[in-house]
């Protein structure tokens, strides 16, 4: 079988080189604001909850700590990093990307098993210009979404899986 | 178009009877008469009425029991349930009508809410023919066709309740025989075909299927029959306590009813006060775990017998089918084209004695469910499994019997550091929860105490991790409570990620997930040394990652 051939004779092993293309800076204000629409209503309540009902404070502290902490990192952490790391591309064969923050993962999709291709836009993306591409294939666990797209870039991208996934024959199972 | 072949040869030479012919065939596709379900189920309807009703009727004339005592209730419910079960039962047949046309399988139901469901017969994945006791006894059977429904947005498969079984027998071989639709991915490790998977990679779609067909006539493979030892591997689990205990308490109730005082008879058996509490419980939780353990014997016989796994011959491919049932007999056939691996799992309570639980990695089933169609053998010893599952992968050597490679030590370190993380939760939690006064300070010690079987826990969830590729497959091995082992064929991967957390960054590990559309969808191989995942997912859906690849510059 041929199936050492990956493994290269020297030993030298081989590494994943990371998709081509950023997303678009805008995405950092997306995430940001995603942040905030979670955080701020959870602080706001531990808050308003600390203050009427006296009782509960000394467990409600731990609750509001952890919410402003969490949102702290979501404002001021995480959409850099996420900006640092997420990474797309899509080619003839395959559509790979890489997102994450704290947990990173990288996926590739063979065009060939694609089954479903959308452009989303939420209300805030539609704000910011932004668009969603979500990618299905016949696994229900192997979807690969790319956030942060310009949404005439996933609009284009969209319309091109579209085209080549229809071409491919087979029932992409 | 098949359906047509037969009056196609004489057209080739006589275009004139062709043209004839054609408006036949087109009333043909046209479709058949809708047919009803078996007037039998009437009767059996009936049946049941009069059933439901006896209990009532046998408390009131034989025991003399006066209607509006407390057991009285009860009685009225059971006779209240069989008869609009049966009523409602009769009502659903007089409305349901079924039928099987060239391209589908229609059928049309319901009252107010009337439903129409059509199933493309290309798309039909299994026939399972099932009847229970009330059936057999009416020579009736419930056809119930599986065509890949996703069960996750809660569609069921199309079950005609209930047919004639000469006409069950006919449907499924009538849905299973023919198989117009190319299949993607062919099995080429095809029972009794001598040649090696990848010799050639004959592109034989005819010549497999004209094989099976000189092979169709009758010729089955058996791989396993019910033994009765494995009986041993089904009676010990915790469902033998809670089934014991229901049926204690049904008895009792029923005891009660009709004036036999049973727990009475159980307390003044011993001197329980000169016992003690301990032995009381002690003596409790024998009996009745050796009450639930006849019980489960019981149902072991009754779900199992004359169990039978088999591969048959359809036109077209494969099937493998299993046989099984005393009273309840359920047949289930699955498309040897849909199969992607085989799984074993060997839960870790029984790990010393070797039980083992069979299924197979198939598109278009459910695995969630719990008679799941998926299941293979009932759970016996490992070699069994091994052995049946590698005749019905018909590959040799197995891949499930390939030496796996062992995972980093690293892989350990971060089971152990989870088991500590976990632990020191728990324990911190608990000990706030002291020092505020809501719980007595001793607690805190049961949190510590968790710690030695959190590290325990770790270590055997490093043991059980493993991974290979095996000729057409890789196979993975993972798992605590249940350590699974699964052998999928890499043509079937089609999403493949590498996930890396911050901690599995600093011990140098990723994890390697392939997806597929068979089985649970994801199979994980947790754990890898990070170069060693890239190498790993490489080989799993080969040729994927090539071109993102790149030699690693930095010196190892």
């Amino acid at each position: 079988m041929t199936t050492e051939s990956t493994e290269s004779p020297a030993g030298a092993a081989v590494r994943l080189r990371p998709p081509h293309h950023r997303v678009e800076r805008r995405a950092l204000v997306w995430w940001t604001v995603q942040s905030l629409l979670l955080g701020v209503p959870i602080l706001a309540a531990t808050i308003v909850g600390y203050v009427l009902w006296e009782a509960a404070r000394p467990w409600l502290v731990v609750v509001m700590a952890g919410a402003a902490l969490m949102t702290v990192v979501g404002v001021a952490v995480e959409p850099r990093w996420r900006y640092a790391v997420h990474r797309w591309e899509v080619t003839d064969e395959a559509v790979y990307a890489l997102t994450g923050w704290l947990v990173r993962e990288w996926r590739v999709a063979p065009i060939s098993r694609i089954q479903t291709v959308d452009a989303v836009r939420g209300p805030l993306e539609q704000l910011l210009g932004l668009s969603t591409l979500h990618v299905t294939t016949a696994s229900s666990k192997g979807a690969i979404t790319i956030g942060g797209l310009d949404k005439d870039v996933a609009a284009d991208l969209a319309e091109r899986l579209t085209t080549i996934t229809q071409q491919t024959p087979g029932d992409a199972t | 178009m098949t359906g047509r072949t037969p009056g196609d040869e004489p057209a080739g030479i006589e275009d004139e009877v062709a043209r004839t012919t054609s408006p036949v065939t087109d009333q043909a596709v046209a479709g058949p008469p809708w047919r009803r379900l078996h007037s039998r189920m009437i009767w059996v309807d009936v049946a049941q009425s009069v059933l439901a009703l006896t209990p009532g009727a046998f408390a009131v004339w034989v025991l003399g029991v006066e209607p509006g005592d407390g057991g009285w209730w009860p009685l009225i419910a059971i006779a209240a349930f069989g008869v609009l079960g049966a009523v409602s039962d009769a009502v659903r047949w007089v409305f349901t009508r079924y039928r099987v046309t060239e391209e589908h399988v229609e059928a049309r139901t319901g009252i107010f809410v009337r439903s129409y469901r059509s199933v493309r017969r290309d798309r039909i994945r299994s026939v399972d023919v099932e009847a229970k006791l009330r059936h057999r006894l009416a020579g009736l059977r419930v056809v119930t066709i599986g065509a890949g429904q996703q069960s996750a947005a809660g569609e069921a498969a199309l079950a005609l309740d209930a047919v004639l079984a000469e006409d069950a027998d006919e449907l499924r071989h009538l849905l299973l025989r023919r198989r117009p639709a190319p299949v993607a991915f062919v099995d080429d490790a095809r029972p009794g075909d001598p040649v090696q998977p990848g010799d050639g990679g004959e592109p034989d779609d005819g010549g497999a299927g004209s094989d099976d067909e000189s092979g169709a006539d009758g010729e089955e493979q058996v791989f396993a029959r019910l033994r009765p030892r494995w009986v041993v591997y089904n009676v010990f689990s915790i469902w033998a306590y809670i089934l014991a205990l229901g049926l204690l308490w049904g008895g009792h109730w029923l005891g009660t009813t009709v004036g036999i005082d049973a727990a009475g008879f159980v307390v003044g058996a011993l001197d329980w006060q000169s016992l003690g509490w301990v032995r009381t419980a002690g003596i409790a939780v024998a009996a009745v775990g050796a009450f639930g353990v006849v019980g489960m014997a019981l149902y072991f016989f009754v779900e199992y017998w004359g169990f039978e796994l088999a591969r048959v011959p359809g036109e077209k491919g494969t099937l493998l089918r299993t046989r099984q049932g005393l009273f309840t007999t359920r047949e289930v056939n699955r498309d040897d084209n849909r199969m992607r691996g085989v799984e074993i799992a060997e839960p870790l309570l029984w790990r010393w004695m070797g039980a083992a639980d069979t299924t197979v990695i198939t598109t278009g089933l459910d695995v969630e469910s719990m008679s799941s169609a998926a299941t293979i053998l009932p759970r016996g010893p490992i070699g069994v499994a091994r052995s049946t599952a590698a005749a019905v992968l018909g590959t040799d050597p197995s891949p499930l019997q390939t030496p796996l490679a062992r995972h980093p030590r690293a892989a350990l370190r971060r089971r152990l550091w989870w088991a500590t993380g976990v632990t020191a939760s728990v324990a911190g939690l608990l000990g706030w929860l002291a020092v505020t006064d809501v719980i007595p300070p001793p607690w805190v010690w049961a949190g510590v105490a968790l710690w030695p079987v959190a590290l325990g826990g770790a270590l055997v969830a490093y043991r059980a991790l493993g991974h290979a590729i095996a000729g057409q497959y890789l196979v993975v091995r993972s798992g605590l409570m249940s350590r699974s082992t699964a052998a999928l064929q890499r043509p079937a991967v089609s999403t493949v990620a590498i996930r890396e957390s911050p901690l599995q960054r600093r011990l140098g590990l990723r994890t390697v997930s392939a997806m597929t559309s068979a089985g649970y969808g994801v199979y994980e191989a947790p754990d890898l040394d990070a170069d060693d995942a890239v190498a790993f997912a490489t080989r799993a859906a080969p040729g994927l990652l090539d071109p993102f690849l790149v030699q690693n510059d930095r010196t190892a």
